[in-house]
């Protein structure tokens, strides 16, 4: 199975010419931060509240991408509530999406292509080889959201980070959004570690608004 | 955590008392679901002894009410104190559960 940060990968992943989404790289961090912590919670090391976000189990997932962030966390002081772990972690998080690239491409899931734009600047992409795992992936989130069956934990963690990262136009038509909108708002708001990195991923975006518009 | 059970007219009525949190997320899941899967899809959690819920408790509620979906049965809770009922609010609980202020009002709609 892949990790959540795996999965929004491929989601974010243009099946076209392998390229991400054009979304910022601070906001994108925030959203891989999240996908981490969210994964780190479906294993039963972290739990949280409305108030704090705490280590339950420092024992190593044997994962290498979840395992750094569990062993900052469990030699951190404790308090912190998971808006701030979610920031915090996002930090590393352009280490973490290299990690989980690169593991998208040893499962045989992407190729890896580097090349240059206009002679200057180094491009890579990530064109899509085996594209069974984002099809499902897309194939179940529209069901949910078009549905109304009662979610499972991880597919309610997938519209999270869906909606943080801004995906639904790849996913729904106009149309199948405007018809999905509160089911999406719902469903959203049902892991509280989700909503946390939503509301951080958000404050970025406004941050960077609010910069680009003084800018001009 | 101390989980109670009993059943009243064909509804299993479970009261776990103490904290819905990861320790004890998994026993309770079990519980229930080891309830549904012995036929009895109308259940009524009394949550009048739940001193606090976090978000593995959460995850547990969700399980456990597509279970119930499954099983074309119905769930409802009652009796929730201030700070769980305020958890279940903000993760939008209250739209998947029908929640009621006692036993008797959540047994009359299961």
């Amino acid at each position: 199975m892949l990790t959540f940060v795996e999965e929004i990968l491929l989601l974010m992943l243009d099946d076209q010419d392998g390229r991400l989404v054009d979304l910022p790289r601070s906001a994108m961090n925030g959203v891989v931060a999240g996908a981490v912590l969210m994964d780190l919670a479906m294993h039963d090391r972290i739990d949280s509240d409305l108030q704090e976000l705490r280590v339950v189990d420092k024992t190593p997932t044997g994962d290498p991408l979840l395992d750094g962030a569990l062993a900052r966390l469990a030699t951190s002081p404790a308090g912190r509530n998971s808006g701030a772990w979610v920031e915090e972690l996002a930090r590393d998080a352009d280490d973490l999406r290299e990690q989980a690239l690169a593991r998208l491409v040893s499962r045989g899931i992407l190729r890896k292509e580097e090349g240059r734009f206009l002679w200057v600047f180094h491009t890579r992409r990530y064109p899509v080889i085996d594209d069974r795992e984002q099809r499902e992936v897309k194939a179940r989130l529209r069901e949910l959201v078009l549905g109304t069956e009662i979610p499972d934990p991880r597919d309610v963690v997938l519209v999270t980070l869906v909606e943080a990262a801004g995906l639904w136009d790849l996913l729904l038509t106009e149309a199948e959004q405007d018809k999905a909108a509160e089911r999406i708002a719902q469903l959203r708001k049902m892991d509280l570690v989700g909503q946390a990195m939503t509301q951080v991923v958000r404050d970025i975006q406004e941050s960077i608004a609010v910069a680009s518009t003084m800018a001009w | 955590m101390n989980l109670q059970q009993e059943s009243q007219n064909g509804v299993i009525i479970v009261t776990p008392a103490g904290r819905l949190d990861i320790s004890s997320a998994k026993l309770v899941e079990d519980s229930l679901i080891g309830i549904i899967e012995r036929g009895n899809s109308r259940l009524v959690l009394d949550l009048s002894q739940l001193d606090y819920i976090s978000s593995a408790g959460l995850r547990t509620l969700l399980v456990v009410a597509k279970r119930v979906e499954t099983a074309k049965g119905k769930i409802a809770l009652a009796g929730l104190k201030p700070n769980v009922r305020e958890v279940l609010e903000v993760g939008g609980f209250d739209r998947i559960f029908a929640i009621h202020a006692d036993r008797s009002a959540a047994l009359a709609a299961v």
